[in-house]
């Protein structure tokens, strides 16, 4: 019997076939149907919950956070020379008088202000953060971003983050893993901001800083709800390296403590 | 043909499409209960970021910087009675970080999975920690978590699931350590909650700490890792205790006087803020704490510097032994083994000879007690040694004897004497056990046979070097400890347990210089395995098996309880003003009492009574 080495239509069409159905079985998540119509709008999506009342909690870099530290006391910042020359340059006084009293409540720093952050949804692909602290609102947008940035918030572009989907890239991936249960974060990254200030002693951020946050949720079994928000600040004008922080809230039942408070650069 | 061919291969590959689109039409498959959820990949080197409480994590914190810990008590008066010179003690050398606070450790870390090489199921996920060694298991097979008499370590014993985007970590069994460096405790009755994300190449682990005995809620914290693409080579820690203060009397624990610690003004004085930042516990954590800050005056907070006037609080700690009515045995090193449910704790060596059991718990399940043994051993018992005449080691003697025999003794001398000789378990005690347990008319045949009289007695038993040490005056004037060499376990008896102060019985015999110097004496017979853990297992009379590490915390304990006692005795104060100033109220919270058989006000006045005679 011979066998030939010229690939015939059959044997091309079987293996199209098995491929077929091997990569769609293999590679899309398991429940992960074919698109039967558009895709469900993000608050749809949501892998996670992140909606209510949140208090901060305090636990780490205390002092900065709580009291107003000494000038260019930047423990921890990985400011640069520039940096750490704009730091020693604070004047709160004339932050005051100028407009500028709301510097440490910019994008890059609200998390950080001790308050409460009120999230809901503004409509199916817009989450709102509002923060007490310094009465200020952050909008989370899910696709093309609104807005011109410029001002202490800047802009904000969200998505979802379900970092267990299985990747392919083209080939094989065989297994049951994948999304399915697997919970997710918020992601979201900000830029055109306003310069300010990471912290209230006038750590400095400039209107080139990018920020990139994770908000997590976690269900801890005394009951309570953890949210925790993971950021990293790259500024090429005032950090030698990213400025990473992590900052954790729990929820509240209701609006208990809300307390909108205006800026304050002292 | 070639048209049939082609008419074959447009209906394959059709049959192809609809097979998908049947196969995802269909719900995803019910998963079965007992199947993990998917893993999320941890693994590889990270370094920690320390973008946050850099002062803490490197230099580490001012002495009165407990700002943003929900501390009780307990907790603030520990940390402002520690003093970082106790890091020159030898046992305290060594000392590894606790979970908590491992984690905020700088230094490199490594995580990386155990699977079973069989099925591939995920069965644990390690992480190594540079700073001290650190080596965390985190148990992913569905396994329980031990029992609460099992040994404590550093890093607790831990159990994972993955819970959404996070794995979600359990961890209990931890030792007595910090939450800061500054001297700030963690009980080891601390329990600890994690969830570790991963977003990309940053890792977030954000631990939920509750303490019982030092915090008033649970503490949250958050510590970020960035990944490192390759090993950087730099993994290990290594320490050996050594003599940093040569001549120091070996019953010194550095420490500072309730209310009299000179650094705790340090912090609120540098940085210019209220007194009250550091040490106002749970509500410095809270929004609402900037507002107190503005009206806060330095004289309201100086009360917290010291003990609160009034009645002290009692334990929060878990009780250790089960109260089930049954018995229960614990493997401890090699042919060792330890009982827990009659009351104290049991020790039973095993070999080809009878077993050897150190003292017999209340006698109240004493029945139990020997089927225990009986499944260890198709022996029977053959020596009995008692650390104590107290009714929680001697209780079980009578029938525990009755149980067992000495064959050592059947047609030897003795028999020519003594026409029982050999029969029943020969029971072993120094001699004042003896003579406490005659005056107390307790029945004879739960008497020791065979006492000694001087500082050591020794037998080569199973295969083992067993030694028996006479303890003078340290519970009562009668105690010893057992250590079996080769196995490298200390029978301790009451001298050293887990769960209230010491029972110093003065009318007996005991005092407080005397237990001081019993519990040194049991460290300078222990050889920790790792970063002051593990090696020498201590079987406390009550309480959880033990190492070095619960040993040297007591004795400091008492150390610094007497301290404080004997400055006040020097001062004149009377014992009722002793303990109005509530001597104890840093530890009350683990050991304290107000009813039952041990209260606060019998130690401390037992250390009062004792400090009050001459020596012995």
């Amino acid at each position: 019997m011979r066998f030939s080495r010229k690939a015939t239509p059959w044997s091309v069409g079987l293996l199209l076939s098995v491929t077929a159905v091997i990569v769609s079985a293999q590679g899309q998540p398991p429940g992960f149907g074919p698109p039967s119509g558009p895709p469900p709008a993000p608050r749809a999506a949501a892998p996670v919950d992140l909606t209510g009342y949140w208090v901060s909690l305090v636990t780490e870099d205390w002092r900065s956070r709580m009291t107003v530290p000494p000038k260019g006391d930047a423990e921890s910042v990985p400011l640069n020379a520039e940096g750490r020359k704009a730091a020693q340059a604070w004047d709160p006084a004339e932050d005051e008088s100028s407009g500028g009293r709301c510097k440490a409540y910019g994008a890059a720093a609200i998390v950080r202000r001790p308050g409460r952050i009120h999230i809901t949804w503004q409509d199916d692909n817009t989450l709102k953060a509002e923060f007490d602290a310094g009465t200020q609102t952050r909008t989370f947008y899910f696709g093309a971003s609104q807005g011109q940035g410029g001002d202490w918030q800047g802009i904000s572009v969200a998505s979802w983050d379900v970092p267990g989907t299985i990747m392919t890239r083209g080939g094989f991936s065989l297994g049951a893993g994948g999304a399915l249960d697997r919970g997710g974060a918020l992601k979201v990254v900000t830029s055109r901001m306003k310069a300010g200030y990471l912290r209230k002693n006038g750590i400095p951020y400039s209107e080139n800083a990018v920020m990139t946050e994770y908000f997590d949720r976690f269900d801890i079994p005394n009951g309570d709800s953890l949210l925790l928000v993971s950021t990293e600040v790259t500024d090429p004008m005032y950090l030698t390296a990213p400025f990473w922080t992590s900052t954790h809230f729990k929820k509240q039942n209701d609006a208990a403590g809300w307390n909108p408070s205006s800026c304050s650069a002292k | 043909m070639k048209a049939i061919k082609n008419i074959l291969y447009i209906v394959l590959f059709s049959a192809a499409l609809l097979a998908q689109i049947n196969l995802f039409a269909q719900a995803p498959p019910p998963r079965a209960a007992s199947r993990p959820s998917p893993a999320i990949d941890l693994s590889g080197y990270w370094s920690p970021v320390v973008n946050e409480d850099g002062l803490e994590r490197g230099a580490g914190s001012e002495i009165g910087d407990y700002a943003g810990f929900a501390i009780n008590e307990a907790g603030r008066l520990w940390a402002l009675s520690y003093d970082a010179s106790r890091l020159t003690l030898k046992h305290h050398q060594c000392d590894g970080y606790v979970a908590p606070y491992q984690m905020r450790a700088v230094g490199n870390f490594r995580i990386w999975e155990d699977r079973d090489p069989h099925t591939m199921q995920l069965v644990a996920i390690h992480i190594w920690a540079q700073t001290t060694e650190g080596f965390r298991t985190i148990w992913m097979d569905g396994r329980p978590h031990p029992p609460a008499y099992a040994p404590h370590t550093y890093q607790g014993f831990s159990t994972g699931r993955f819970v959404g985007d996070a794995l979600m970590v359990n961890t209990s069994h931890l030792k007595q350590g910090w939450l800061r460096r500054n001297g700030l405790p963690e009980s080891d009755q601390a329990t600890m909650v994690e969830f570790i994300v991963r977003h990309g190449d940053h890792l977030v682990d954000t631990t939920v700490v509750t303490d019982p005995v030092f915090l008033t809620e649970e503490e949250v914290r958050s510590d970020d890792f960035f990944r490192q693409p390759s090993d950087h080579g730099s993994w290990l820690y290594a320490c050996d205790d050594g003599e940093e203060i040569v001549g120091r009397p070996p019953d010194v624990v550095p420490n500072y006087p309730l209310g009299a610690q000179p650094f705790a003004r340090e912090y609120s004085k540098r940085y210019k803020i209220p007194l009250l930042s550091g040490i106002a516990g749970a509500s410095s954590i809270y929004p609402e704490f900037t507002a107190t800050l503005k009206t806060a005056t330095d004289a309201e907070a100086e009360a917290l510097l010291k003990p609160a006037p009034g009645r002290s609080p009692v334990s929060s700690a878990m009780d250790p032994e089960p109260h089930d009515g049954e018995i229960h045995v614990w493997p401890v090193s090699g042919n060792v083994y330890m009982l827990v449910g009659d009351g104290g704790n049991i020790v039973v060596q095993t070999g080809d000879q009878g077993p050897f059991v150190v003292d017999s718990g209340s006698g109240q399940l004493t029945g139990k007690v020997i089927e225990a043994i009986h499944k260890l051993s198709d022996q029977p018992i053959q020596f009995i040694a008692n650390t104590s005449f107290l009714p929680d080691r001697t209780g079980g003697n009578v029938k525990l004897r009755a149980a067992g025999g000495d064959p050592s003794l059947v047609g030897s001398f003795f028999s020519m004497q003594f026409r029982d000789a050999g029969v029943g378990a020969t029971i072993i005690a120094q001699q004042n056990v003896e003579t406490r347990m005659v005056e107390a008319k307790l029945p004879g045949p739960g008497l020791p046979s065979d006492t000694f009289l001087d500082d050591r007695r020794r037998k080569y038993h199973n295969g083992n070097a067993i030694e028996i040490f006479h303890e003078p005056n340290a519970i009562t004037d009668g105690d010893s400890i057992v250590q079996f060499r080769q196995a490298d376990v200390i029978a301790s008896g009451d001298i050293f347990n887990t769960t209230q102060f010491p029972f110093i019985d003065v009318k007996d015999g005991g005092s407080v210089q005397g237990e001081i110097k019993a519990l040194n004496d049991i460290l300078n017979r222990t050889v920790f395995l790792h970063e002051g853990q593990g090696g020498t297992l201590i079987v406390p009379g009550h309480g959880y098996l033990s190492d070095e590490h619960e040993v040297v915390e007591y004795r400091d304990m008492v150390v610094i309880v007497r301290d404080r006692v004997r400055s006040m005795i020097k001062s004149g104060a009377t014992l009722e003003q002793v303990k109005a100033a509530r001597v104890t109220a840093d530890y009350d919270t683990r050991y304290g009492a107000n009813t039952g058989p041990w209260t606060t006000d019998m130690f401390v006045e037992a250390v009062y009574s004792s400090l009050k005679q001459p020596a012995k």
